[in-house]
């Protein structure tokens, strides 16, 4: 059998050479020791010798990478036999561990029961904690579904979604949907709100100068999305800091007036309305605002608000415009003293000048709690956000 | 864009250094025809001459130290440490005097050098030619230190710590060297203390350096199919470290993991561990891991080699841990 | 133990001629050697103030005064030019105050001021004054070596005419980066000087004790053929003349050159030092060497006309300390400045 010419290992770590040139073609004798053909490596080009004598009867690999150990040619006497070239073995593909098939439920009632609690200590992550705390849970009570029966945020989590064991539907159509804790919170407050005596302030604010100056921050800012409500709540705050009597808090023994507008945005979350607050709007520039104002939402869609996040609110801003309402009515959101309802800009014949043009008209309705603040202060100030929506350089 | 191996960015990073400016230079053990243990240094001779690539005696205190006076002297000097064990031998010169010259003279002078130099394991080399010692330069106030993964990241990073007035210890891998890459047609240099997203992800964020960079985006590959959602980020340079990044990260995925080649225990990801678990506390959903070399020497044969270096294997591991699947 | 002064060039093709030559180039006038006078009196009084407030608890620190050495410190560092580096020890008040550094900003850094030439970031042991070209006291044996000659070579990749210095001391011979430093000084012909104040004291252990070479240690330079020249340390004209020649060597680019400067230290190791290592003689055959008197003797002064030099030396020590004492402290939080730059 003719001898195999084998690339040939020539350095610490060399794992595959490329193979440039041959020196001798095929049917050259060829002595040992004599160069046979050029090699790259990572670090040089160099020849290689080769290792026995007779004839170069086939080159198995003419220029290319192969790697260390690899049958390159064959040499021997004239007419002896050549192995075909042995085809590079192919690597076994990588088989994934395999790991134990353990379902993971979201449900923690489904879950192997371990007792979470270990010398009165519960057992629980630090983020497990501080959603249970956020949510008014009581960790004790859950069942973890972490390593060694930990407590961890999806056992919280599954808490909120699924209290108990689902009720059972009764046969027909009706459904029953159990409350969640938000829904209960949300039906307590409002109607404590609905039993405030309020009143109603409406004004339409002309968009034409807000919308330019929206693009034009856009513009100056790439990277933050800035909308009309952050605009608006910029408006609102400078409006507050100017009729400092509007930026209350209403409580049974005195008003809580704020040096700051801590403005909350009202939230269509997937748990139902939330309402986090960006504070301190009168200090922030308008790209500011757009960067607390996105962070606040984002995160109250993700449900990963604080406490923090929706304390302290002076004032709130209700947006339905993207949903084409032109206008409605919010309920206050006690204890602050007002609320801003916002429509959706429409364009609108108006008379001005004795002509008619197009203007982009928004619709904004103020919903003001009577025990905190009068109605000649409540128009005053909606009058202010009037004249600043219309023309924001006012507001500076 | 242009692809080219780790070795070749790093001959690169220093050839474009060495035209644009004259008071650059490098010097380190048969770096000059022979161009360099690892390769790195080839070809540089040819065009920069023997004043400008000097081979030096076996001196690695001389070495650092001459590079530490020519600095101080106005030059910008590249030094290299052949093996990344051997810095111990000079570690009196880089932690006494380089880290403390700035400082003791109130603020006189400034020591612009760049050292260079590549350990880790792979191809047996033993104990003394296999070390990572990132963790014991972190710890030296005065220092700053870069660890690059991929091409890109040691051209852009050579290229700042060459023009750093403050003493750099850039560490290389020689695993990493035949690594190919995307490089910008145009070098960019890259900050530092600016951590690089590798890979984003949702469950769990691994934080890695070196060639556990690589080895962590096999480990995520294997992860994405059993359903878990890994971010990586490297952080690549340790000193100054880009904290706020890794602890977004985190406070966004709720789990970390902390991978490197070098021995786990009192690593430099234990310090990373404690920054995310002091700044991202909240957030954590699960302990953090640390993947890194067990606490031993290096042995000599591949199969206790490979038991005792961090794979892909154990990186997947940590991850499953934190998840609990 | 009685050393006179002698020119010894080793190692090289040096002919006996030029011997000659150096001391006639080199021999200095009368003004140079009153100036010589100035400033090691100026040397030997501060550091004579400074152990006393050291040991009145004022000086925080450790402190290691140059007594006996003052003539090597002005003989070398008046060799110098002005763009001429040096690296000292811890022993570099001396080398500090020749260079010319203000005697009230070196006094300033002992009390921790920040009107110190350190900013009070370094204390005696590491005094920095780049406006005179001192690159740093070091604490570190041997420790600022290899950056003299990293120096020594940037000169000379940049053809400057300027040269690096290194100060130590035959405790300094043994350790691992002077071989470094000198062999590649060598290897490489930096332009560098190294000055070696034999003492023969390494702390509390005497030369042969430490070194088998003690006694010469132009034998030191031999190993890596380098060009010695040894003189007497305690004649501050000779040390002059070996410096300016050695200094023009290594300026020209030729290579560098090593000094073998036998000396005596005439106090302990550091301020405090009760010296129960070394015997009583020993202590009055140094203080028997002092360089002071012998120049005086040379200038032939008179005791008022010595009286003078040693009243201005006085003054200006005292306006040093009243300085210092005077200086302001640096705010705690400005320990965390200067870590980068």
């Amino acid at each position: 059998m003719a001898s195999e010419v084998k690339l040939p290992r020539l350095g610490q770590g060399m794992e595959s050479g490329t193979v440039t040139k041959w020196l001798k073609n095929e049917g050259d004798a060829v002595a040992k020791g004599e160069p046979l053909y050029e090699i790259d490596t990572d670090k040089v080009t160099q020849e290689v010798e080769s290792d026995f004598a007779g004839v170069l009867l086939k080159i198995a690999l003419r220029e290319g990478e192969a790697p260390v150990g690899q049958t390159i040619a064959f040499i021997g006497e004239p007419g002896e036999e050549v192995a075909a070239p042995p085809e590079p073995e192919p690597e076994p593909a990588p088989q994934p561990e395999k790991v134990s098939d353990t379902a993971v439920s979201d449900t923690p009632v489904a879950a192997p029961p371990a007792p979470a609690t270990s010398n009165g200590r519960v057992k629980a992550s630090p983020l497990a904690r501080r959603l249970a705390r956020e949510r008014g849970i009581d960790i004790a009570t859950l069942r973890g579904t972490g390593p060694d029966g930990r407590i961890v945020a999806r056992d919280v989590e599954g808490a909120q979604a699924a209290p108990a064991a689902p009720a059972a539907v009764p046969s027909g159509d009706i459904e029953s949907i159990p409350l969640t804790n938000i829904r209960k919170t949300i039906a307590r407050r409002l109607t404590a709100a609905w039993q405030a005596p309020v009143f109603q302030l409406t004004v339409t604010a002309d968009m034409t100068r807000a919308n330019e100056l929206v693009a034009r921050a856009r513009e100056l800012n790439p990277d933050v999305r800035i909308t009309v409500t952050d605009l608006l709540a910029k408006v609102c705050a400078q409006a507050l800091m100017r009729h400092r009597d509007v930026n209350v808090q209403y409580s049974e023994d005195a008003l809580l007036r704020f040096p700051n507008a801590n403005i909350g945005i009202a939230v269509a979350a997937p748990q139902g309305l939330i309402v986090p607050v960006v504070r301190g709007v009168e200090r922030l520039s308008l790209a500011e605002v757009a960067v607390a104002r996105g962070d606040i939402v984002g995160r109250a869609r993700d449900n990963k608000l604080t406490a923090q996040d929706l304390e302290d609110g002076t004032f709130t801003i209700s947006n339905l415009g993207m949903f084409g309402i032109e206008q409605f009515v919010a309920v206050l959101n006690p204890p602050q003293a007002a609320i801003l309802a916002v429509g959706a800009t429409v364009d609108t014949p108006v008379a001005r000048d004795g002509a008619v043009e197009i203007r982009p008209l928004l619709t904004l309705t103020l919903t003001v709690d009577h025990r905190a603040v009068d109605g000649a202060e409540g128009a005053d100030f909606l009058r202010t956000v009037k004249t600043f929506v219309e023309d924001p350089a006012l507001a500076l | 864009m242009p692809e080219v191996t780790y070795r070749e960015a790093v001959r690169d990073g220093i050839a474009q250094a060495m035209r644009a400016d004259d008071r650059v230079f490098i010097m380190g053990e048969d770096i000059a025809e022979m161009g360099g243990s690892m390769g790195v240094t080839q070809g540089l001779l040819d065009e920069f001459g023997p004043d400008r690539v000097r081979n030096t005696p076996i001196s690695e205190m001389a070495i650092v130290g001459a590079g530490i006076g020519a600095a101080m002297a106005g030059m910008r000097p590249i030094v290299e440490i052949m093996y990344e064990d051997f810095l111990t031998l000079s570690l009196e010169q880089i932690v006494n005097q380089a880290a403390k010259h700035r400082y003791m003279s109130g603020g006189q002078l400034t020591v612009p050098l760049t050292i260079r130099t590549q350990g880790g394991a792979g191809w047996s080399p033993g104990a003394q030619h296999a070390q990572q010692l990132e963790a014991w330069l972190v710890h030296v106030p005065g220092l700053k230190v870069a660890y690059p993964s991929t091409p890109e990241d040691v051209r852009g990073l050579l290229w700042t710590a060459i023009h750093d007035d403050n003493p750099v210890v850039l560490f290389e891998h020689r695993l990493l060297y035949p690594v190919k890459g995307e490089v910008p047609e145009q070098l960019e240099p890259i900050p530092f203390g600016r951590a690089r997203v590798v890979r984003e992800g949702t469950d769990v964020t691994v934080i890695a350096i070196g060639p556990l960079v690589h080895r962590t985006l096999e480990a995520a590959k294997q992860a994405e199919e059993d359903g878990i959602s890994v971010e990586i980020v490297d952080p690549r340079t340790l000193q100054p470290l880009d904290e706020e990044m890794l602890v977004a990260s985190v406070k966004k995925t709720n789990r970390a993991v902390v991978a490197h080649e070098a021995v786990t225990r009192m690593g430099f990801g234990a310090e990373v561990t404690a920054v995310l678990q002091h700044q991202a506390f909240d957030y954590l959903d699960a302990p953090i891991e640390r993947v890194g070399a067990k606490f031993t020497p290096l042995p000599f044969a591949p199969v206790m080699e490979q038991y005792v270096v961090p794979h892909a294997e154990d990186v997947l591991a940590a991850i499953r841990r934190t998840v609990g699947k | 133990m009685a050393f006179h002064w002698s020119a010894t060039l080793t190692g090289g093709a040096y002919t006996p001629g030029t011997l000659a030559k150096v001391e006639r180039e080199t021999a200095v006038g009368e003004g140079t050697l009153r100036a010589f006078l100035h400033d090691m009196l100026l040397i030997r009084r501060f550091e004579e103030r400074v152990e006393d407030r050291f040991r009145a608890g004022e000086l925080p620190g450790f402190l290691h005064v140059a007594i006996g050495q003052e003539a090597i410190a002005v003989g070398v560092a008046r060799a110098m030019e002005d763009d001429d580096i040096f690296a000292s020890t811890h022993r570099a008040h001396g080398h500090t105050l020749a260079r010319g550094s203000n005697p009230r900003r070196v006094m300033a850094e002992l009390y921790g001021k920040v009107e110190g030439v350190s900013h009070g970031y370094g204390g005696s042991m590491h005094l920095y004054d780049i406006e005179h070209g001192n690159y740093g006291a070091n604490a570190v044996i041997g420790g600022g070596l290899p950056a003299v000659t990293g120096a020594g070579l940037a000169f000379k990749m940049r053809n400057e005419p300027r040269v690096a210095v290194a100060f130590f001391g035959d405790g300094a011979t043994n350790i691992g980066t002077f071989h470094e430093s000198l062999n590649l000084a060598q290897l490489w012909r930096t332009k560098t000087v190294f000055v070696c104040e034999n003492n023969h004291w390494a702390e509390s252990t005497p030369g042969w004790q430490h070194s088998p070479v003690w006694d010469d240690m132009s034998k030191r330079a031999l190993a890596f053929n380098m060009r010695s020249l040894k003189v007497d340390g305690q004649d501050v004209e000779a040390v002059y003349a070996a410096a300016t020649e050695a200094l023009e060597y290594a300026r020209s680019g030729q290579g560098p050159v090593f000094l073998d400067i036998p000396t005596y230290r005439m106090h302990g190791h550091y301020i405090g030092d009760p010296q129960v290592y070394r015997s009583k003689e020993d202590r009055e055959a140094a203080a028997f060497h002092d360089p002071i008197p012998r120049l005086r003797e040379r200038l032939g002064l008179s005791d008022e006309e010595f009286e003078a030099f040693d009243e201005e030396a006085h003054r200006v020590v005292d306006d040093a300390l009243e300085f210092a004492k005077n200086g302001t402290d640096p705010k705690p939080e400005d320990a965390l400045k200067n870590v980068y730059a």
